[in-house]
Parts: C-alpha cells; structure tokens; sequence
C-alpha cells in the first residue's frame, strides 16, 4: 500500500489512488528575530487507508505540517489536497487529535462524542445508536455519564478519538496523541488505534517524537529534520503487527530512524 | 455509573466526614464571632448618649419587628386594597428597580461582552468607547436618570442597569476571550461552520463560569446600586434608610440596613446554588 519514493520527486501531477497529496509545501512565519522557515518544499503523498507516522525532532516542524494539513493553517506555498480537494478550512473529512485531548470539560463522555453530530445540518436517523457503538468499540461503557475532569488520560484520550471518528472523516490527523500517557496506557491504546484503524480503514496521519511509537504503528515513517523544518527520509516498515519491540528487525528500523534524526 | 463514584466510594466517605468535622468547627468559630460582636455593639450602645447615636441590637432587633408588624395599605390591581407589611412593601419598592436593572443589564453586558470578545472588528470598534464609559461610576449617571426619566422607579433602575451593565460585559468579555482555540479548532473539524453554532456550542458553555461568577458580583453591587440611587429620593429600603434616620429613628434605619443584608445573602445563596448545579463539571 505504501507508495514508496513518492517523496523524493516533486509530484506536481497527483497520483489518484492518494488520499492526501502534500504538494511543494512551504511555510513561513515573522518571528522577533525575522522570518522563520517552518517548512521547506515538503513533498509526500498517503494512500487510502495507508498508516503514516511522522516523526522528529522538536522544531521540525511537524506540528506546523499537522495544523497545515487540518485546516489550521495557510500554506506560504503550495497546498494540501485531499481527494484532489485543496485544503482551506477545517472540516468533517479530517478528523483530529490532539496530545492534550481538547475535550468539551462541560460535555459528558456522550455530550463529547454526540458533539459532530448535533450540528443542525447533520441529518442522523440513529444518533444515539451510533455514540453507543462508539463507546462501546473504544471501551467506555459504563462511563457515559461522565465528565472529563473524571476521566484518566488514557480514558480522555479515548473519548477524544472515539469524538474524532463520530462524524466518520475518511482521514484522521493525530498529533502526539499519546505524548502525556504513561508507557503501559500507551500499549494499550496502540493496540486499541490499530484495531480501531483495521475495523474502519481510515487513512491515519500520526505525529510522533518517539521513534519507537512511529515504528510500532505506521506502515512508513516520514522523517523529520529541522532548520529548514523538512522530510529527510522516508521508511517503509515491512514489519507484520502486532510488532514486537524486541525483534531484531524491529530494532533495525528504530536504529535507522534514528541515525537519520542524528540522535 | 461514574468514575468518581466507582473507585473513590471510600474516600468519598471519609472526605465527607472531614469536612463535616471543619465544617462543626466553622460553625463553632463564626457563633463565638457573632456573640461576640453582638457583646461589644451592645456595650457600645450602652456607652453611647445621645443613644439615637447608636442603637443597641435589642433596639434594632424591635425596630425590625416592627417593620414587618405594621402595616401599609397598598392599591393593588384586581386585589384592591391591601394592607401589607410595610418592611416588605419597601422591599417590594426596591425590587421594582432593582430586578429591572440587574436583569437588563445582566443580559445586555452578556450580548456585548459574547460580542465583543468573539468578534475582532466589533472589539476594534467598540474597544475606545468603553474604556471612556466603563469607569464612570453608576451613580454618576444619576443626572440622565433623573433627566430622562424622573427620579423614580425607571430612574433608579436605569442607573442600577449601568452598574449591571459593565460587570457583566466585563465577565463574558474576558471568559471568551479566555476561550481555548483547541475547543473552536476542534469544533470546526467537527461541521461547526457558522459564527452562532460556535457561539452556542462552544464559547457560551466554555465561558460560562466566568459568566456566572460576573452576574453573582452584580448580584451584590447592585444591591449598593440600589442604595445610593434610592438616597437621591427614589422609593424603596435606601430611602427609608435616610428618611428614618431624619426622623431620628436611627433603629429603623438599621432594621432597613438589615433587610438588604438579609435579601442578599438570601439572593447570593441562591445564586450559588444554581452556579454549582450548572457548573457541576468543573
């Protein structure tokens, strides 16, 4: 599924089968000290379905590239596209995660993933019926009725993907999702995304400092650099999952990713 | 059902009991406090000549009974004539400006401040004009209530209107401007397209501790509102405040200035009471 070396040209022509083209993307700020380059000329494509990792270090710019991709923000140059639809706003196709949550703390569990489908112009015969899958597919039943500020990380972190998926976007933008989690939530939740990634066949873009996290789950990883913020490498990771950190192989792709970050 | 209640059972229990043991030991505290301010304001009173100068609590305590012992006749629609206790129709005197006031300007200061902390042209706009008006005192504004309107009921409540007015502005501006992006970012992946659904969505519930908190401050600073325009010749408690005190009734006086106090922690309880219902997620 991976679309290999689609990265390293300047794919000015959009192959069909992408699900998101990134197209010669450059983004800059005017900082104190004059203007910044955040990205620089970044090129990748991610197929239907396909699990992309994005990994580097801080100030690489990946968050940029995450908030650019979601709508967020305006690309310098170049663009965004997703089903050869150029991005300009936020919107139901793109779903998104955020490392600190985000959840509405005056909505319970169900309010929170209700949330996207009580707009007016939803149309949503079975409302109820699906929010209760929802809980049920992320292990929330029974905790309905909380409030957020009840919740663990783990637990809110849950509702905030099970809130992502309520409005059934075709792509789902993660950014550090799991970065304030303790290493066994963690576990947890991997195999919990991937099976939740298999039940649905969404196209996941998941940003990540931890290169061991973006080996566990991605099917390739981009590669980061800073200074220009750019995409250095691209790894695909033909492992079979569930994948265990103590494979050789396993360990092979985490010491290559790391060479390439220069760590 | 929840997850507080399901794992915390017995610190729950145990927490309760603490706080019933503080709570034992406040109400000790705030008895010994009031005996013993009731003590020096009674010595006081004793201590005092003329003792118009000071009434004493037993004094005030009778002034206050009286005030609900006799009676007004009031001209009331459908009912005809009723006579009322006159404490309560000096109440009800104030109420009529003071509920005007505090609601208008409740709702008023809340559109602005929504308004004005979401929309970042109206802000630009607005931004130089209330930095002119806002710290003008209400009571300044006596002179266009008194122009306008009469000091009267309309009067009175116009000015306690201002004071409700920029206390709420001032709540609902900064809580939305406190609004985090990520709820609006969030929202807005989620189908939140127009202006009003993410202010009926999001800013609003988001902003609404600060809201709430704004309107229980106006609660009691209408009430001094209230006061001052009353002194002006408005009818009502502050009134009669003056007016018995001319008259050398300074326990009525005191009796009146109790009825406020009473009304308003009557008012402020129940205001809390409804904050920590609706606020139940925080």
């Amino acid at each position: 599924m991976a679309l290999t070396d689609s990265t390293t040209e300047s794919s000015h022509q959009r192959v069909t089968e992408a699900k998101i083209v990134v197209d010669g993307l450059s983004k800059r700020y005017d900082a104190h000290g004059g203007p910044v380059t955040a990205l620089d000329d970044v090129n990748f494509q991610v197929g239907h379905g396909e699990f992309v990792c994005i990994v580097g270090p801080s100030g690489c710019g990946k968050t940029t590239l995450f908030r650019t991709i979601a709508g967020l923000e305006s690309p310098t140059e170049g663009g965004i596209y997703v089903d050869d639809e150029r991005v300009t706003d936020p919107g139901i196709d793109r779903g998104m995660v955020f490392q600190n949550y985000a959840l509405f703390p005056w909505r319970t569990v169900r309010g929170n993933i209700r949330f996207g489908l009580d707009r007016p112009t939803c149309d949503c015969p079975n409302c109820e019926k699906r929010v209760q899958e929802l809980i049920n597919l992320v292990g929330l039943s029974g905790f309905e009725d909380a409030y957020p500020k009840e919740l663990s990380g783990g637990m809110k972190q849950r509702v905030g993907i099970a809130r992502a998926l309520a409005v059934d976007p075709d792509v789902l933008l993660m950014d550090e999702p799991f970065g304030s989690l303790d290493p066994d939530t963690r576990d947890t939740l991997h195999a919990e995304l991937l099976h939740i990634w298999r039940e649905t066949s969404k196209t996941v873009l998941f940003v990540t400092h931890e290169v061991e996290e973006a080996v566990t789950l991605g099917d390739r990883v981009l590669v980061m650099a800073a200074d220009p913020g750019r995409v250095s490498e691209v790894v695909d990771v033909s492992l079979d999952r569930p994948r265990q950190r103590t494979d050789i192989e396993f360990v092979e792709y985490v010491s290559e990713i790391r060479d390439s970050l220069g760590q | 059902m929840s997850l507080g209640t399901a794992t915390n059972g017995d610190d729950e229990v145990a927490a309760f009991e603490f706080i019933k043991d503080t709570d034992r030991l406040r109400l000790g505290r705030g008895v010994v406090g009031i005996t013993a301010f009731l003590v020096v304001w009674w010595a006081g009173a004793q201590l005092t000549t003329p003792s118009y100068l000071l009434p004493g609590p037993v004094v005030t305590a009778v002034a206050f009974v009286e005030l609900f012992v006799q009676t007004t006749p009031v001209a009331l629609p459908l009912l005809g004539d009723v006579a009322i206790p006159t404490g309560l129709f000096k109440l009800g005197q104030s109420l009529l400006h003071y509920i005007p006031g505090l609601l208008l300007g409740g709702v008023g200061g809340i559109a602005l401040g929504v308004s004005m902390g979401w929309s970042r042209r109206l802000d630009d706009y607005l931004t130089p004009i209330v930095r002119i008006l806002r710290p003008i005192p209400p009571l300044a504004w006596v002179v266009f209530a008194i122009l306008w309107f009469g000091i009267h009921h309309t009067g009175a409540a116009f000015i306690v209107f201002v004071g409700s007015l920029w206390i709420n502005f001032y709540g609902a501006y900064s809580g939305v401007e406190g609004v985090s992006t990520d709820y609006t970012e969030v929202a807005s992946s989620l189908g939140v397209e127009t202006d009003w659904q993410m202010i009926r969505l999001v800013i609003l519930p988001a902003a609404a501790p600060s809201v709430l908190t704004a309107f229980r401050t106006s609660i009691g600073r209408c009430w001094m509102i209230v006061v001052g325009a009353e002194l002006f010749g408005a009818p009502g408690v502050g009134y009669e405040i003056i007016n018995a005190s001319n008259n050398l009734a300074v326990d009525t006086s005191v009796a009146y200035m109790l009825v406020i106090s009473l009304v308003y922690v009557g008012m402020d309880v129940s205001f809390r009471t409804f904050e920590r219902r609706v606020l139940a997620w925080r």
